[in-house]
């Protein structure tokens, strides 16, 4: 007898338990009603492009949270489409086509890396579409009037970019008298690394090396050889994804640690967490510390990235300039809709050509060329196993400075 | 006694021509699908899927077809891709007048490749494959580091595209779905071609086929060149579609790891399975593009390919073949008006003069001088014979005494390091193998080597459309036919040559050799493995042969037989001619014992 009841008090505590979660569950999205607003989007869920494209899922289902416990958008409920585009460009413009002409969805985002945005700006172009994105990194490359970079880098990024790096430097009393580039043939890290030799031939630093190699590329060995050689005051490597650990390894095997290196596009987390890469450079437009966790809303952010990207398994929780873009680029959208009032995608693009909108990476604008706004971008250092910015000072956290040689 | 179906195949010359206007109305109904405006992205996948289609369609014809496994159709793709891109932005060329541009940029890659690699006999299986890979990344750094591409990519938003219809999306699906078709259309034609059955037989044994008349290295040419040709123009198309053109993704390993799968899942040795290949996964691949279902979608592609592979090793078109092959009920074939008698000769001229008391004619084959020697080694050295018309000509010698390496070179398949091989005055020897096949020379194999993937049928067929008669393919198989009956495999024709006995495929060997109507028929160790009743059957095959007007050079050890059925004997020893002249006398003289017993010890 004392079993049955035992089992029967489980089972009502179970069931008052499930009735209270509903409950509360109900009042949550109480908030928001009638037919959801549909944002469409692709992300490489799969394929080599897949572990960035993981981050930028786990922001859009965070913001996708956060929205519809506020009041959605426009009082409904956001439901974000997500399809997995594996990583391919043609993938990318046939589903893109798919959100529009059969999901019929109200809002585009773009999804995540150069060629897939183009594709996708492509099909929002046939129809007219807004086409939000975050990671366009050839500005030039973007001809659509309804096209919004969240990415904020500025239209002409080959030039601002080195300009603010070599500011830096110069700022720390390190300005280098001999410069080293070597840099993947990937087509918008390459881009980016004939802007830099040229700035740095207009700032009069001699250059020490200039060096190509493929993207994809694993035998850094010869690369190392010739850094090793030129042994300039500063080293440029353009690099995307695992390259720089790559080099690193090649150049610790040499028995050599570059001076000042610079990596454009690392994978954060392996380089930050590399013995190799202490005091290594990059750029930046988020890192998690203060000041750009100043805000409730940041510190919010920041702690629901760590918490979920722990769950799918990233093994560097900070949220960084990835996590960042792909958050500014909903707020953006929400803050378009918000303000217009309307889901009508020439309304949307003609406010936000018009408006300055609030973002985790800071005021963004999109009045410029290309709908391009101002260069936001900081340089960020490899400091105890993290990123911390080191430039311009006032994104430093308090007491960080930049460590040079 | 089953009895013959020996429609269960697709053969030569027996197109199912009444699907031709099906398949026309299919094509003409898609091509006015965007008239019906259906959603832009159905177009769009049906895009990607008629851009599959021709890509693994195109890559069996060289690959499925011919059995040279290539991974270089990302080349083949990337320079059509490039050559658009290149042409419509830098030369601002409009973009229609490239295509035909990028798809001769690939064939002429393709037939360049070929004419280098076909000619070197290791270079086939995994080398070939890894080699057109590396060709792949040798092209991608060739763009990489000129102005073709230099790095940065090339953008085609700003070139515009034909209205053929209302959108350019529209015009894409049409352009992808006619070069689609035309990849089938010529896959369909190249199977039931006598260049298809060609193909195969070079997929099933080269050296055979080349032995048997067909020329391969050309046909190896054509192969590619349509192959790389029709790549290039998708690639060109796909230039357009994707509208900015990186060459990490251009010449990536996607290209050729897709097509492959694609085809070895529709099955690789019918026209229409790589097409099937390409809808499955291509759909599959829009099943699960769902954020949740991503992994899931592409295990499921993985699996997908190892159970087809497990399961259905012919993919699914050879399956649903062997389906349909299994239930057709095998219709009673009434017996072929066929007299089972020698086939003669191919021509009057050949027919036998002059045949003296011994029964043989005047020489027409004369071997001169011949040395063959094998890295430093003499397998050949200095070997004269001729042989008469109409004779049947022993040749004998202990195992290593150089037989084989003769037959070889008299039919073309070596090339001898010095000497002649004459036949009507013409010296066959530093020509191809086809050539001797063509001027009437047939051989057999010690060891039976059908084409494993062909009906007996097809076997037989392919020298009578190949070798000295050059017969249209209705015809060849009549003739095949006429070939079976004679060695009494008629009512196997449909089967596979691995479903017959070893002396089955022995007389297998024969039909094929008799099927061109040869001049001379080289019979090697025909005898070897069988049973004396069978031989005593063959040895009766053999004579009737002969007494059809065919010369016979017979290679044997079975010294019986050898006494039994020859005019004259030659043997050989350490690659030389110790003794020629009449079997009972050869056999006495004391060099030939010793070649055979060795000298006795003192």
């Amino acid at each position: 007898m004392g079993t049955i009841s035992r089992k029967l008090g489980l089972q009502l505590t179970g069931l008052v338990c499930a009735v209270s979660a509903a409950l509360v569950t109900a009042a949550a999205v109480a908030a928001t009603s009638g037919a959801p607003v549909r944002v469409g989007g692709t992300l490489a869920l799969t394929g080599p492009l897949a572990p960035t494209g993981l981050i930028h899922k786990i922001v859009g289902e965070i913001y996708v949270e956060q929205a519809n416990k506020r009041d959605g958008f426009l009082g409904r409920p956001v439901e974000w489409v997500l399809l997995d585009d594996q990583s391919k460009a043609d993938l990318a413009r046939s589903l893109y086509e798919k959100l529009v002409t059969v999901d019929r969805v109200d809002l585009l985002l773009g999804p995540y890396a150069t060629g897939g945005i183009l594709s996708a700006m492509a099909v929002a172009e046939r129809h007219g579409k807004l086409l939000i994105h975050n990671t366009l990194g050839i500005p030039k490359l973007a001809k659509y009037e309804r096209q919004i970079p969240v990415y904020s880098i500025g239209a002409v990024p080959e030039q601002t970019l080195p300009a603010t790096l070599f500011d830096a430097l110069a700022a720390n009393g390190k300005t280098p008298k001999t410069v080293a580039f070597v840099t993947s043939k990937f087509p918008s890290v390459h881009f980016m690394s004939v802007g830099a030799r040229e700035t740095a031939k207009k700032r009069g630093i001699n250059e020490a090396l200039w060096l190509e190699f493929e993207f994809g590329t694993r035998d850094f060995g010869p690369i190392a050889a010739r850094i090793r050689e030129a042994n300039a005051d500063f080293l440029w490597v353009g690099s995307i994804g695992l390259e720089g650990n790559q080099l690193l390894e090649a150049l610790k095997k040499l028995d050599y640690a570059p001076k000042n290196p610079f990596f454009l596009y690392p994978s954060p987390g392996p380089l930050a967490q590399s013995p190799d890469a202490a005091n290594a450079l990059s750029m930046t437009l988020f890192e998690d510390h203060a000041p750009f966790t100043n805000t409730p809303q940041a510190t919010e952010f920041a702690r629901l990235y760590r918490e979920r990207a722990g769950k799918a398994g990233i093994t560097y929780l900070d949220a960084d300039m990835q996590a960042a873009v792909a958050y500014a680029a909903w707020q953006t959208l929400e803050a378009a809709v918000t303000a217009t009032r309307s889901l009508d995608d020439a309304k949307l693009a003609q406010w936000l050509r018009a408006n300055r909108v609030d973002t985790l990476i800071g005021k963004l604008r999109f009045d410029g060329a290309g709908n391009y706004g101002d260069d936001l971008q900081k340089i960020k250092q490899v400091q105890a196993g993290r990123w911390i910015t080191v430039w311009p000072r006032e994104f430093a956290p308090p007491g960080a400075r930049m460590n040079l040689q | 006694m089953r009895p013959a179906n020996v429609q269960a195949r697709p053969v030569p010359g027996q197109r199912p021509a009444g699907r031709i206007g099906a398949a026309v109305a299919v094509l003409v109904a898609l091509a006015c699908l965007p008239l019906a405006h259906p959603p832009a992205f159905f177009e769009s996948f049906l895009y990607l899927v008629f851009l599959w289609v021709a890509l693994a369609t195109s890559w069996t014809i060289l690959s499925g077809y011919s059995g040279y496994f290539s991974f270089g159709h990302g080349a083949f793709f990337g320079v059509g891709v490039y050559t658009t891109a290149t042409l419509t932005t830098a030369a601002e060329m409009p973009f229609l007048a490239t295509l035909p541009l990028a798809g001769l940029a690939s064939m002429l890659l393709g037939v360049g490749i070929g004419a280098v690699v076909f000619r070197v006999r290791r270079l086939r299986g995994e080398l070939f494959a890894l080699l057109t890979l590396a060709i792949t990344f040798v092209l991608a750094t060739i763009a990489l580091n000129t102005p073709i591409d230099g790095g940065p990519g090339v953008f085609l938003s700003g070139v515009s595209l034909p209205r053929l219809y209302a959108t350019p999306a529209s015009t894409l699906y049409l352009m992808a779905l006619l070069v689609a078709a035309l990849a089938l259309a010529l896959a369909w034609q190249l199977q039931y071609s006598r260049v298809g059955r060609a193909l195969f037989a070079i997929a099933d044994d080269e050296d055979v086929a080349e032995v048997m008349g067909v020329p391969t290295f050309s046909y190896k040419l054509r192969a590619i060149g349509l192959s790389a040709g029709l790549a290039g123009i998708a690639g060109g198309i796909h230039a357009v579609f994707v509208t900015y053109v990186t060459v990490s993704e251009t010449f990536s390993i996607t290209v050729p790891l897709y097509v492959v799968l694609m085809s070895v899942m529709g099955g690789m040795r019918r026209w229409y399975g790589p097409a099937l290949g390409a809808i499955v996964v291509t759909a599959l691949t829009y099943a699960f593009v769902g954020g949740e279902w991503a992994l899931a979608g592409r295990a499921l592609i993985g699996l997908t390919l190892i159970l087809v592979i497990l399961f259905l090793p012919q993919g699914f078109a050879g399956s649903m073949s062997s389906l349909r092959a299994r239930w057709q009920p095998r219709a009673a074939r009434p017996a072929m008006p066929v007299a089972h008698v020698a086939p003669r000769p191919s021509t009057a001229s050949d027919a036998v003069s002059g045949v003296g008391s011994d029964g043989a004619g005047a020489p027409f084959l004369r071997c001169e001088a011949i040395h063959m020697a094998f890295k430093g080694v003499k397998a050949l050295d200095g070997v004269s014979l001729e042989v008469r018309a109409g004779e049947i000509l022993g040749l004998v010698g202990p195992n290593g005494s150089g037989k084989s390496t003769l037959v070889n070179v008299i039919t073309g398949l070596l090339h001898p390091t010095a000497g002649q091989v004459l036949l009507d005055g013409i010296d066959l020897a530093r020509l191809p193998a086809h050539r001797a096949a063509r001027a009437g020379i047939a051989r057999t194999y010690q060891i039976p080597r059908p084409f494993a993937r062909l009906s007996v049928l097809e076997n037989v067929a392919l020298p009578a459309m190949f070798g000295g008669l050059q017969l249209a393919p209705a015809e060849a198989l009549e003739r095949a036919r006429e070939a079976l009956a004679f060695v009494g495999l008629l009512d196997r024709a449909a089967d596979l040559p691995s479903m017959l006995n070893l002396h089955q495929r022995k007389f297998l060997e024969l039909a094929r050799a008799l099927a061109i109507r040869p001049r001379v028929v080289l019979l090697d160790e025909v005898l070897a493995g069988l049973t004396p009743a069978e031989i005593d059957s063959a040895i009766a095959m053999v004579r009737s042969i002969r007494d059809a007007g065919t010369t016979i050079l017979f290679i044997e050890h079975n010294m019986r037989a050898v006494l039994a059925l020859t005019d004259r004997l030659i043997v050989l020893n350490q690659g030389r001619v110790i003794a020629q002249g009449r079997p009972a006398d050869v056999v006495r003289e004391p060099q030939v014992i010793e070649a055979y017993l060795g000298t006795a010890a003192c």
